[in-house]
């Protein structure tokens, strides 16, 4: 689920961009810090929308460097259990397969595919229908319900199921690419 | 109130799950002991269901059973938690109030009385049905049945948990490692200690066949196709017992206290019991019965008095009680007898039930108390129903002779919210209960509803229209009747 949020963090700046464009290169170093990190407790930081308020910068004994407290909002991502998330497979093997969606990593284990697909080893493993009309491998597109998280302090795992009502197999490779 | 459905909940329950020969349990038991006690349990659990407490070596005795192959039945009953148990250190004085209680109880076995006198200080062990635990322990029983069976079925413990093969690991991984896992080279799950490949965990009920590598699919299939099978089975073999359940679901269990509880309590209704047939005033009075029905073993009873005193007594008494129990709602009386019935159909229960022979326990308990209370019961009710006659009388009285305006006007609103609730002939209903209103006050009436149709949206004012504008509008119906009192008193 994705939320707009405002965070607060402190960044230390070299004194060499001291001077008249302080404050963007502020703004671009809090993005190139934050954007793609994830947190155990507001989940994946997606991206910053908007700088609120730059506080007074201190500087730092020795070193000469400043660190400004920047308070800004941004949208994270943070999964949930029982959630529907549209996913792609990165990597199949004979225990379940692998997806992601945006940043989050999902595990789908063999028994929370639905019965009738079964693993087919070979050059390109796959999840299949005796019919083979699905056929679940990378890159295909699967729709999944999140049935367990994992959070760690900077770390967000998820385990998934597709077998369910209108979940599974929503797009081939071809139509990823 | 009836115990008869928490009986037979009991019999069900011992036929369900305790049919089998019961399985050695506790360190105690020793393997040498290996008699054929199948059934034993069903058995002593039916038989627990005609006694209340009873003294283990008295069933043991009545049973034919040896008294430590039924002590160790009873002991796995207990553990299971329907059965209490309680050990008692009895002197002789002891055992004959437990006679006394028992007599009390099943009519009397003056024989054994004198045989039991003859015993020194001893341990006694005692043991009765828990119903209410029994209720309690069974659904719990087939909850978790049902649970375990149907998460297994729909994969409802859904993190998948890996184990490392090699047998002097054994590490133990869930799902959600699963990303630490991988091996980048095969892809596959690998142990983070020994690098051995990882095996699919599976504590299954239905999975023995899962261990043998590549029928793997065709293995779960196969799981899964048993796994329904268990639960189907299960639901129709169970079924009775879980109509059983559901009957008994808003009866009140019988409760008889613990040993001590009980025994007072016996002993002191035994008694009275005992004292109330010799009192034949009383008899007579039972005899007639407050509803006047025949009874065609009264005869009989006249003679028999003084010796058989307990057993036709509890007949009248039960009788007696029976027609107290008419005074009380139907609902209470349904649930009692658990059949959806009319009242007499239930009495007739009661009588079967007497004539079976089944123990008429709980009716026993509380019968002396109920004897009075009926009597009580029926001046209270003498006393209400004369109470009520004329306290209807004067208010109808005084509905006639007051024509104050307040009065007649709730009368009015009141009238009118039943038209609306019974009838769609308003038209009609109206002039009728014009006609029983004085002239004036209909014209009045007539006048106050134009005023309340003017606050409708249609405004011709003949009466027709005007009701029907009431009618369709029926939350408004009481603003309306308040708007009518209002411009009635303006009147
Ligand atoms: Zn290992």
């Amino acid at each position: 689920m994705f939320f707009h949020i405002i965070l607060e963090r402190n960044l230390q700046l070299h004194p060499r961009y001291f001077g008249p464009h302080l404050r963007d290169k502020l703004v671009s170093k809090l993005i190139h810090d934050v954007e793609g990190t994830c947190s155990g407790r507001h989940g994946f930081v997606v991206a910053v929308t908007a700088v609120e308020n730059i506080g007074k910068g201190l500087i730092r004994d020795g070193t000469g460097y400043v660190t400004f407290p920047v308070k800004y909002q941004c949208v994270v991502f943070r999964p949930f259990k029982g959630e529907i998330l549209e996913s792609v497979v990165t990597m199949v093997n004979k225990m379940g397969f692998f997806a992601e969606a945006g940043p989050v990593q999902i595990f789908v284990s063999n028994h929370l595919i639905p019965d009738d697909m079964a693993f087919q080893a070979g050059d390109v493993p796959c999840y299949e229908t005796s019919d083979g009309s699905v056929r679940i491998q990378k890159d295909s597109e699967v729709r999944l319900k999140i049935v367990g998280t994992r959070v760690d302090a900077t770390e967000i795992f998820c385990i998934g199921t597709i077998k369910d009502d209108f979940l599974g197999l929503t797009g081939d490779p071809g139509g990823a690419a | 109130m009836s115990t008869e459905p928490f009986r037979r909940l009991v019999k069900l329950v011992a036929r369900a799950f305790y049919d089998e020969e019961i399985p050695a349990k506790g360190p105690n038991r020793s393997k040498s002991d290996k008699s054929d006690n199948r059934g034993i349990a069903i058995v002593i659990l039916d038989a627990l269901t005609r006694r209340q407490w009873v003294k283990e070596e008295d069933l043991a005795r009545d049973l034919k059973l040896h008294p430590k192959q039924l002590r160790r039945t009873l002991r796995v009953l207990e553990e299971e938690q329907l059965v209490v148990r309680e050990d008692h250190r009895e002197t002789v004085k002891a055992a004959k109030a437990y006679n006394a209680a028992i007599a009390a109880t099943s009519d009397g076995k003056p024989g054994e009385q004198e045989k039991e006198e003859k015993q020194k200080v001893h341990t006694h062990s005692y043991c009765c049905l828990d119903y209410a635990q029994v209720y309690d322990v069974v659904r719990y029983r087939i909850h978790r049945a049902k649970k375990k069976i149907k998460d297994e079925l729909e994969d409802r413990n859904t993190v998948q948990e890996y184990v490392c093969p090699n047998p002097s690991c054994g590490s133990r991984y869930s799902a959600l490692d699963a990303l630490q896992l991988v091996n980048p080279f095969d892809q596959n799950f690998h142990c983070e200690r020994c690098d051995s490949e990882l095996v699919a965990e599976s504590d299954k009920l239905a999975a023995v066949e899962l261990a043998d590598g590549d029928g793997d699919d065709n293995a779960r299939r196969r799981q899964r196709e048993k796994l329904r099978e268990l639960l189907e089975k299960m639901e129709i073999q169970l079924k009775p017992l879980m109509e059983q359940l559901a009957r008994v679901k808003d009866l009140t269990p019988p409760d008889y206290g613990t040993f001590t509880q009980w025994e007072k309590k016996a002993i002191a209704s035994g008694r009275i019991v005992s004292s109330n047939g010799e009192v034949p005033e009383l008899k007579v009075a039972h005899g007639q019965g407050p509803t006047g029905t025949p009874m065609p073993f009264l005869g009989e009873t006249k003679v028999e008095v003084a010796l058989a005193g307990a057993e036709d007594s509890k007949e009248h008494i039960k009788e007696e009680v029976a027609a107290t129990a008419k005074v009380l709602p139907p609902w209470m009386i349904r649930q009692g007898m658990n059949v959806p019935t009319s009242y007499s159909d239930g009495r007739h229960e009661v009588k079967t039930e007497e004539g079976l022979g089944l123990a008429n326990s709980t009716a026993l308990d509380v019968k002396p108390v109920e004897d009075k209370e009926a009597i009580e019961q029926k001046l209270k009710e003498e006393y209400y129903k004369a109470y009520y006659a004329a306290l209807l009388q004067r208010q109808q009285e005084a509905a006639q002779v007051h024509t104050v305006a307040t009065v007649v006007t709730d009368e009015q609103v009141t009238t009118h919210g039943q038209e609306i609730a019974t009838s769609d002939r308003q038209v009609g209903m109206k002039s009728k209960r014009d006609e029983r209103e004085e002239e004036e006050e209909e014209v009045e009436w007539e006048d106050a509803s134009v005023s309340g149709g003017l606050h409708a949206v249609n405004e011709d004012a003949t009466e027709g229209g005007l009701l029907e504008e009431q009618t369709a509008v029926e939350p408004g119906v009481g603003d309306e009747g308040d708007d009518e009192e209002i411009d009635w008193e303006d009147g």
